[in-house]
């Protein structure tokens, strides 16, 4: 039969102690047999008995990682990259608008980045993820003259497809996607929420919005156009970039930056002010406060923890 | 008819007529009115039903009054009475998610007041963490100034938004309980650091399984054939990701190995497609949902059981699987190590390669027939668990919580505020006050003495019951579980 229970002290409601001070109580028997955690015997304490081994298994923070305030730093840029193209997009669309930027030239610098760009992305890493991929260029050029094709044949359509719809809708619409490209761009964490592919079609359907309200068909196929380089193409040069040329691609971001916060100056002071201090938070305050917090983490592990599958299973099935 | 009953001093003598030795051996306690409450309940199938009805049984043979509340099965409503005069309530209550109840923490009381007043309940025992309906009678009965008792059946981590919102739930609802039971030390650590509990309040009193109906098969007769039988439901939580890749492989390394498994659920469409692509249709098969009563048969056909849960309090399954005198083959995760010694338990870490060399040994063993034999095994293990000591043990505890005071409303408050955080707490004092409020309408309302007694099933003064006892209750379990499977 299992001994009674240990004699309730009055403060039974007494606030958390749980630590060593609760072993105190005396042992019904003087340390003849030790507690033993298993359930199978009947063992000569009682049911509430707290062992001096209880918690001993608890474990804390023990995947906390350690980081380094200046790589956090360096990280930080991908996120001020999405920023400024964000921004960069806006800013040309508003000159667009104000027809202060003619198509054809907007049209011939985004030829001249792209083509820069393209030899860049192969001479970064000298042509092994080329061969990797084994896409030749034939195939490169055959897929943008059909998109440029494309895009061009329905750019009339592209200008008038939301016509019906209020200019106030359409910016609303606009901003919300942009907004929702900048959530949901891959920015490199392992999350539910990522999904480049949305994160893409969200930045394309703004440039749509967008485009249908620049003056002409033509200013229409450029702003898609523009949005294509701008979203799709050049992060994918930039992670390159970064993993090949760390040096070369904070330059690149810091030179980026600074054309779009002067490109937004030239629009509207505030603005600009607005967005410099977003991107400083982002840079220096943000890494700040993530390694500052790190010192109240307090997360809990023992065998009460799901187990987690570590290894593949999927190849049972292939 | 109204009869009236005094509580607390004399109901005790009714079971002196019986002849089993359970009921003369009653030592001197008081016996209580039970309300055991929980969401799941039969004819839901689990643990946790299985856990309710055993443990009412026993304490009924002991002499205590114990009443069943839960919400509506379909068209189970209203009372029902099973085996020994063990009256369930099915409460009208709707179904929200997992066969738990939606709550706002009002609109159960003026039910739960009402069943409380006409059973006069003076100990109310939740179930269950996953239960709403058991949180709600707990803060019900609180209000009620009534005696709480709190029984965790399961563990939880710390690391997701999920888990932090239900570990805070739980602190809310446990910080002014009574006491409360686990049914392993691990769950036991598990809950004291979930809801920030004083560890002496906390009794560990394990599951217990009826041996009677896990005996191993007499006339089985050992072959060259091993069948290794897993029971479980095919979820995630159990393995069964795991149990796909071990299946094939073990038949792999073992021509003369099988598989049988019993059981349903959602992962089952792994399991068939490694059948498909092994081309295993002969050696492995699926039995799907099992009735309670079939699992004994399905056990004993088997050599080995394998239990592959990723997470587990106490695992009464293995437990079962070791009384019907097999060899069990098991992941070392939650409790599952507290429950059988290691004679009778390959431990093994989550992982295809540990789990089949686990297996590999277990093979071996068979193999080379230096084992004790399922007899020998049976009888060892019966002895470990038994709902006997199970309500002994859940008697002291009763007895302990009885003569505890109830928090008065002012210092629960206190407390409220003072354990659970200043915005959480006063959030939840906030509906103290309300329900206790509300709780003051009712009385007047309906006024305490106006609520009719209700009459035990066992009688006036128990004349109506006669030679039943927990022993003789378990015949006719089966009525009571009708409809239930292994879903």
């Amino acid at each position: 039969m299992s001994p009674v229970l240990q004699s309730s002290n009055p403060g039974a409601y007494t606030d958390v102690t749980w630590g060593q001070d609760t072993t105190s109580s005396p042992d019904p028997v003087e340390n003849h047999t030790p507690w033993k955690k298993v359930l199978y015997e009947r063992q000569p304490f009682p049911d509430n008995y707290v062992d001096k081994s209880f918690l001993e298994e608890l474990r804390k923070n023990i995947y906390v990682r350690r980081y380094s305030y200046w790589a956090v730093v360096f990280e930080s840029a991908v996120v001020i990259h999405q920023l400024c193209s964000v921004c960069s997009f806006s800013v040309i669309w508003w000159y667009m608008d104000q027809d202060l930027l003619s198509p054809q030239k907007l049209c011939g610098f985004g030829l001249a980045f792209t083509l820069l760009g393209y030899l860049i992305f192969d001479a970064v890493d000298k042509g092994a993820g080329r061969k990797e991929s084994g896409r030749t260029r034939w195939r490169d050029l055959k897929s943008s003259l059909v998109f440029v094709a494309f895009t061009y044949g329905f750019s009339p359509v592209l200008k008038t497809l939301t016509e019906s719809i209020s200019t106030d809708t359409i910016y609303a619409m606009s901003v919300l996607m942009l907004i929702g490209h900048l959530v949901f761009f891959d920015y490199g964490a392992n999350a539910a929420v990522v999904s480049n592919t949305l994160s893409i079609n969200m930045a394309i359907f703004a440039s749509v919005c967008l485009a249908s309200r620049l003056p002409r068909s033509l200013h229409a196929f450029t702003m898609v156009t523009f949005a294509i380089q701008i979203f799709a193409l050049w992060p994918s040069l930039q992670r390159k970039l970064r993993a090949y040329t760390p040096r070369t691609y904070t330059c690149v971001t810091f030179i980026f930056a600074v054309f779009s916060v002067s490109g937004l100056l030239s629009i509207s002071s505030v603005g600009a002010l607005l967005f410099f201090l977003l991107l400083i938070s982002v840079t220096f305050l943000c890494p700040y406060f993530l390694i500052r917090l790190q010192l109240f983490k307090d997360n809990i592990h023992g065998p009460w923890d799901e187990a987690e599958i570590k290894e593949d299973l999927s190849r049972f099935l292939d | 008819m109204v009869y009236d009953q005094k509580v607390g001093c004399t109901r005790r003598s009714h079971n002196d007529s019986s002849k089993t030795t359970e009921a003369t051996y009653c030592p001197v306690g008081q016996a209580h009115v039970i309300c055991m409450v929980s969401d799941f309940f039969y004819p839901n199938m689990g643990g946790v039903e299985s856990h309710i009805y055993q443990l009412s049984q026993c304490l009924i043979g002991r002499g205590h009054k114990v009443i069943i509340v839960t919400h509506a099965y379909e068209d189970r409503k209203g009372i029902r009475y099973l085996t020994n005069g063990l009256k369930v309530y099915y409460l009208p209550l709707t179904v929200m998610y997992n066969q738990s109840t939606a709550t706002t923490l009002l609109h159960s009381l003026p039910l739960l007041r009402n069943i409380f007043v006409r059973e006069r309940v003076n100990i109310v025992h939740s179930h269950s963490s996953f239960s709403a309906m058991a949180h709600d009678a707990l803060f019900h009965a609180k209000t009620m100034g009534l005696h709480t008792v709190f029984t965790d059946h399961s563990l939880f981590g710390f690391a997701d938004v999920s888990s932090v919102l239900t570990n805070k739930l739980l602190t809310v609802s446990l910080c002014d309980t009574n006491h409360i039971i686990c049914v392993s030390y691990t769950s036991k650590e598990n809950t004291v650091l979930r809801a920030a509990l004083n560890p002496e309040i906390v009794s560990v009193i394990p599951n217990a399984v009826d041996p009677t109906d896990f005996t191993p098969d007499p006339q089985k007769i050992r072959t060259n054939k091993i069948t290794v039988v897993v029971v479980s439901r095919l979820v995630y939580r159990k393995g069964i990701d795991l149990l796909g890749g071990i299946i094939p492989e073990m038949c792999h390394r073992y021509p003369d190995l099988h598989f049988l498994v019993g059981g349903e659920g959602p992962k089952r469409i792994i399991l068939e497609e490694v059948r498909e692509r092994y081309q295993l249709h002969d050696r492995v098969r699926l039995l799907g949902a099992l009735e309670h009563r079939q699992v004994r048969n399905v056990l004993v056909e088997g050599d080995i059981f394998l239990n592959t849960s990723l997470t587990e309090a106490f695992c009464m399954a293995i437990v079962e699987a070791a009384s019907c005198g097999l060899q069990v083959v098991s992941t070392r995760v939650g409790g599952i190590p507290e429950v059988l010694p290691e004679d009778f338990i390959i431990l093994c870490e989550p992982s295809v390669k540990s789990l089949c060399d686990g297996l590999e040994k277990a093979i071996d063993q068979l193999k080379s027939g230096n084992l004790p034999s399922p007899e020998a095994i049976h009888n060892t293990v019966q002895s470990f668990y038994t709902w006997k000591n199970v309500a002994e043990r859940t008697e002291k505890v009763y007895d302990r919580v009885s003569n505890e005071t109830v928090l008065p409303m002012n210092e629960r408050l206190e407390r409220l505020i003072s354990h659970c955080g200043v915005v959480t707490g006063s959030i939840f004092a906030l509906f103290v006050v309300a329900t206790f409020l509300f709780l003051m309408f009712l009385r007047w309302n309906t006024p305490d003495s106006l609520i009719d007694i209700a009459v035990d099933a066992t009688g006036p003064k128990g004349a109506w019951s006669h030679k039943y006892s927990c022993k003789k209750s378990r015949k006719t379990m089966a009525n009571a579980k009708s409809g239930s499977s292994l879903k």
